[in-house]
């Protein structure tokens, strides 16, 4: 039987800017989405782009070679990770016109 | 050393002496029986190189109005970063891979610190826990003994004044296990930490979670706005002070213990720890770190008055925290609950 696994990466907490998840190893894993959940919103229809990191260490960070996803709302939001991505995996997160209060988490199979 | 099984010896009681010869034990029974010192009943063997195995990160409950939030907290826990499968993976060597496979169970804390004396910084612990309860009538003791290892992120240089500006040991604070117990309508928390720096000062001692004769209040750092009981959740009640004393945890003599660090922050060793307690009586038992055993009978845990729907609870838990702005990391390859 095939293993699976959700963490959670942030709960419950405004956020504005840049954002970079914390470094996650899913080496076992065959594939990974990342669930960025929006709960609440202030100012003026925040927008959140977000783009799939890959690592070789856990520090040095690079883009997987995928486009940025942008959206709004309140809702659930699913970043599907594209194959090969190896071990590391972050999510680099920018909100622009506002704040956005999030719950991040990375679902994991393999 | 050739193991020749014999088909009828499957009831064999076990004997550490002579067990290559006389069982049909599996190669993993056998690792088990190598590698640990389980008590008679075995409560769970987690390899991590097999998956979770059920251990997860801890994190506040999420049950208030309006929107599941977390009740009000002195501490914030919900920064504790997840625990996760690690290939124990470094940019010049490459993946480290685990004692019995390729991933151990990692538990990391953020970026962040604050001084040892003040309340501890969101995401400057990280927590690994299991949620098991007793079963057994008359059950007597309780221990958990796992294989481990710890480093810190070799991220940026230090200051190139100093000799190794690449190793970075003292950026970790501690790390320790133990267990969140309730039984017989008492609750207590008990544990042993590896103090190994605080606020830069090296000192590399063991400590037992036992309170300090403290109020609640003092317990939650003389500041009202949570519920706190003392001695509950030593890893971040209690106050600390600037010579290290810290009053969740007291001191075992003459633990003083350099374990391994290997030259680099990208070198992993596995180590063994064991503890032993006492649930009949409450106490600690002992304790053991590599081939160090520590005496610990006669010291009473610090129990309170039991919650509510919780009693006969096991919760085996690790921890880690760093000390400098710097993550650092605890790794498990596999751990060993039982009783007897």
């Amino acid at each position: 039987m095939k293993q699976f696994n959700a963490s959670h990466l942030e709960i419950k907490k405004w956020f504005t800017g840049t954002l970079y998840t914390h470094p996650y190893e899913a080496g076992w894993a065959d594939e990974a989405i990342f669930f960025v959940m929006i709960e609440h919103e202030k100012g003026d229809g925040p927008t959140l782009t977000a783009r799939v990191e890959i690592s070789h260490d856990g520090v040095v960070w690079a883009s997987d070679g995928s486009g940025p996803v942008t959206f709004s709302g309140k809702g659930l939001h699913p970043i599907k990770v594209q194959p090969n991505f190896g071990n590391w995996l972050r999510l680099a997160v920018e909100i622009e016109g506002g704040e956005l209060f999030l719950n991040i988490q990375i679902h994991c199979k393999g | 050393m050739v193991i020749t099984p014999k088909i009828n010896d499957a009831d064999v009681i076990f004997n550490p002496k002579t067990f290559h010869y006389h069982t049909t034990m599996s190669v993993d029974e056998i690792i088990l029986r190598s590698r640990f010192q389980p008590l008679k009943r075995i409560l769970a063997y987690d390899v991590f190189n097999t998956g979770f195995n059920g251990w997860m990160t801890l994190l506040p409950n999420f049950t208030e109005y309006p929107d599941f939030d977390v009740p009000k907290t002195l501490v914030n826990k919900d920064q504790w970063p997840p625990v996760m499968l690690s290939s124990a993976t470094y940019r010049y060597p490459g993946t480290h891979g685990a004692m019995s496979g390729t991933f151990s169970l990692k538990l990391s804390t953020r970026p962040v610190h604050s001084r040892y004396e003040d309340i501890p910084a969101p995401g400057s612990m990280g927590h690994a826990i299991k949620r098991l309860s007793f079963y057994t009538p008359g059950s007597r003791f309780l221990q958990i003994e796992c294989w481990f290892s710890y480093t810190a992120e070799q991220d940026t240089l230090d200051s190139d004044d100093h000799p190794q500006p690449g190793l970075h040991e003292r950026s970790i604070r501690a790390f320790g296990m133990g267990f969140d117990i309730q039984e017989r309508g008492e609750r207590y928390q008990v544990g042993v930490r590896h103090l190994n720096c605080f606020n830069g000062n090296l000192v590399q001692r063991w400590e037992i979670e036992n309170s300090a004769d403290v109020t609640d209040k003092e317990w939650a750092f003389g500041l009202e706005g949570d519920w706190c009981k003392r001695g509950i959740d030593p890893w971040w009640f209690g106050r600390r002070y600037p010579d290290g004393r810290h009053e969740a945890f007291q001191i075992i003599p003459d633990s003083h213990q350099q374990l391994i660090y290997n030259e680099t922050d990208c070198k992993l060793n596995w180590q063994y720890m064991r503890l032993k307690i006492d649930t009949l009586n409450r106490e600690y038992v002992e304790f053991q770190c590599q081939d160090r055993i520590w005496d610990l009978r006669g010291t009473h845990v610090t129990n309170v008055p039991g919650y509510h729907r919780i009693d006969n609870l096991i919760n085996p838990l690790f921890w880690v925290e760093t000390d400098e702005d710097r993550r650092v990391f605890f790794y498990i390859d596999s751990v060993v609950v039982s009783q007897e």
